[in-house]
């Protein structure tokens, strides 16, 4: 009875591997599959472009007024998006936007920087604004493949506004409530893979 | 192309093609006991059987309503890139999917009682499943970006999947009531190996003109990712124990459930017959081993706002920390351990057959024939026509498919059924299912939506399942 079972065992074991390799060939003999081109895999691209806001500033006349000498307001912001490996190690281009809407009675000139984690000037933008009424001045700054280098962007640690006052300290615009104000916002393309 | 990706990429479409639930072949397939497994009530004339143990019941099935692997890696000159953004990313919506199921019996038999109208069935089996709806506002998201999408709102809710894996130990009583009417009951114990769900998100991403800025940005989120059991896999991985956790887990170590099949089979008349089946109505109750992630709140965001000359009174201000820290306060991202229940995928079958042509000589140990008393003395018909329906219970709601059959039976030696299956994966699947009984040895397999053998790399569906078992209808 003992010989028996071992025979026995490796007749089932020798009758299942037959029933499987039946299965699989019929099912390999009688399917097909067109020509697929795996390597296709490489050439996708997951490249998203993202946009948000990025600073707002906004000074109100009187202050511009109150302020002796030409120097109204210049302080550095801490801005770690840029410099942050989840965004640094990806990005490949993009444009900073800058919006200045002036309803004082003062020319100015309004100074952007950015600057890297030493305080470093990487970039310079500077935008001279005309007093009240004025058009709504935009201006688009590239960096990438078709503008300044992209490495600024890279690197950016903090941004440095500077507003200097170009006219007088004692005038007052007729336009309600009265200030200067900076927009700005990111559009930036960045590599998922 | 390095070889992890490829092998990520086989195992990516190997996974979702392991994964599907109907078995429209094999339901009220009566020469197979595994028929058992998806209708405790049918109609049954075995003495006693026994499934060889790993060989008496392997399924596997698979399921994508939107998109197949030929739809993107065809060799075709196409740019890949322009085929996903065509055929996926707008190509597909939120209700299209990618699903299914396996299963493995690892061990089930069944024997008639000392009271022959009473059947026993018992066993175990490991069932693997998942659901992953396509996440289309994600893919939207990664791929485009939210540049030039003002007031378009990315729906968070597009996230929607679960998955899990158990071993499920069975027992169950089928029970002829009389010549009309059979029925049957299984209670099931699940024990888990692991199991993930995020099916109830809530919420929205969407870019706005500014009020102050140029734009801005709110997300509105109520959103939850359950696990159990993942963690400590992850861990067993890391020590080499993958195994012993597996096997631990399957056999009571982790997180349990209860649940219960029922089915029927209704003789209408001699040549008609109804049944009717309710499978996996029940739950795992998961304390083990439990890592839930929650991300809940609104926030709005204009970039970093100064509005002089009150935010110059702080020289040390960090204005950018400042923006981080409320947008994590408002719409914090949470960790937490709390139990949950989940609720195993409900199935509901149901059958209307007619008989025809002439009988085949019943097996049963009785006096059997065409006006026997006991419906397990009926005898079979050549001929098999009919209608089946199909409903599992899916995070999005009900999914439907309808069969209609044809079977044939070539004496008691063999028995072939072929379908034809509307559901929402295709509308040109077609099966077939072959049992072959050679002495007390049943072998059966079966395979569904055939067409697409011509290219199987361009189908959405594919199932197949196959066994061994040993029969015996008691006759001396």
């Amino acid at each position: 009875m003992r010989q028996v079972r071992p025979v026995f065992g490796i007749a089932m074991i020798k009758f299942i591997k037959s029933i499987l390799l039946c299965t699989l060939s019929c099912l390999t003999l009688l399917s097909c599959i067109e020509d697929q081109d795996f390597n296709q895999y490489d050439e996708i691209g997951v490249t998203p472009t993202l946009e948000a806001s990025i600073l707002y500033v906004e000074a109100p006349e009187a202050l511009v007024n109150a302020t002796s000498g030409a120097n109204v307001f210049s302080r550095n912001f801490n801005f770690d998006a840029f410099s942050s490996d989840v965004f640094a190690k990806r990005v490949l281009d993009g444009t900073i936007t800058y919006i200045v809407e002036n309803t004082s009675s003062k020319a100015l000139e309004v100074t952007i920087e950015l600057l890297d984690v030493d305080n470093n000037v990487l970039d310079v933008e500077i935008i001279p604004v005309d007093p009240s009424p004025m058009a709504m001045l935009q201006r688009d700054v590239a960096y990438g493949s078709s503008g300044r280098s992209i490495d600024i962007i890279k690197n950016t640690s903090s941004i440095r506004v500077t507003a200097n006052n170009l006219g007088d300290n004692t005038s007052t615009s007729n336009e309600p409530d009265p200030k200067i104000i900076l927009k700005s916002s990111g559009k930036f393309r960045v590599n998922v893979k | 192309m390095r070889f992890p990706n490829k092998l990520f990429l086989v195992l990516f479409w190997t996974c979702f093609a392991m994964f599907g639930q109907n078995k429209q072949v094999l339901y009220d397939f009566v020469e197979i006991p595994q028929s058992a497994m998806i209708n405790p009530g049918v109609d049954t004339d075995f003495q006693w059987y026994a499934g060889v143990p790993l060989l008496s019941g392997i399924s596997l099935q698979a399921g994508s309503s939107g998109l197949s692997v030929n739809d993107i890696f065809a060799d075709d000159g196409r740019r890949i890139n322009d085929k996903i953004r065509e055929r996926a990313i707008f190509g597909m919506n939120a209700r299209d999917e990618l699903s299914g199921t396996f299963q493995i019996e690892l061990l089930n038999f069944g024997f008639r009682g000392k009271n022959p109208d009473n059947f026993y069935t018992a066993g175990m089996y490991i069932e693997g499943d998942a659901i992953g709806y396509w996440f289309q506002d994600y893919a939207i998201l990664a791929f485009e970006g939210n540049a030039d999408r003002l007031n378009q709102p990315f729906d968070l809710s597009h996230l929607k999947t679960r998955g899990e894996m158990m071993n499920v130990f069975h027992i169950g009583l089928n029970k002829k009531v009389d010549n009309q009417l059979t029925i049957g009951v299984r209670g099931k114990l699940y024990s888990s190996i692991f199991d993930f769900n995020s099916t109830k998100n809530k919420g929205t991403f969407i870019t706005k003109e500014g009020v102050n800025n140029i734009y801005s940005s709110t997300i509105e989120a109520d959103m939850q990712l359950r696990t159990s059991g993942l963690n400590g896999l992850k861990d067993a991985i890391d020590d080499g124990t993958v195994g012993s956790t597996i096997t631990k887990r399957a056999f009571f170590g982790g997180n349990l459930g209860v649940g219960v099949d029922l089915g029927f089979t209704y003789q209408l008349n001699d040549q008609t017959v109804l049944t009717g089946s309710l499978l996996d109505l029940g739950f795992i109750y998961h304390s083990k081993d439990i890592k839930n992630y929650t991300l809940n709140g609104k926030a709005t965001i204009e970039g970093i706002e100064i509005i002089l000359p009150d935010a110059a009174a702080d020289p040390n201000a960090d204005f950018w920390q400042d923006l981080v820290d409320d947008v994590e306060g408002f719409v914090p991202f949470e960790e937490n351990a709390d139990s949950y229940i989940a609720f195993r995928p409900t199935k509901l079958y149901g059958s209307l057959r007619y008989n025809f042509g002439e009988h085949v000589d019943n097996r049963a140990n009785c006096a059997c024939g065409v006006n026997a008393s006991s419906n397990r003395a009926r005898a079979k018909y050549v001929n098999s026509v009919g209608g089946q329906l199909y409903v599992i219970n899916r995070p999005r709601g009900p999914q439907m498919a309808l069969t209609g059959f044809y079977q044939r039976r070539f004496g008691n030696f063999m028995s072939i059924k072929t379908t034809y299956t509307i559901d929402k994966f295709s509308y040109s699947n077609v099966g077939l299912g072959l049992s072959l009984q050679a002495g007390p040895v049943n072998i059966y397999a079966m395979a569904d939506n055939l067409l697409s053998y011509g290219n199987l790399a361009d189908s959405n569906y594919a199932s197949f399942q196959l066994g061994l078992n040993i029969i015996s209808w008691g006759k001396k």
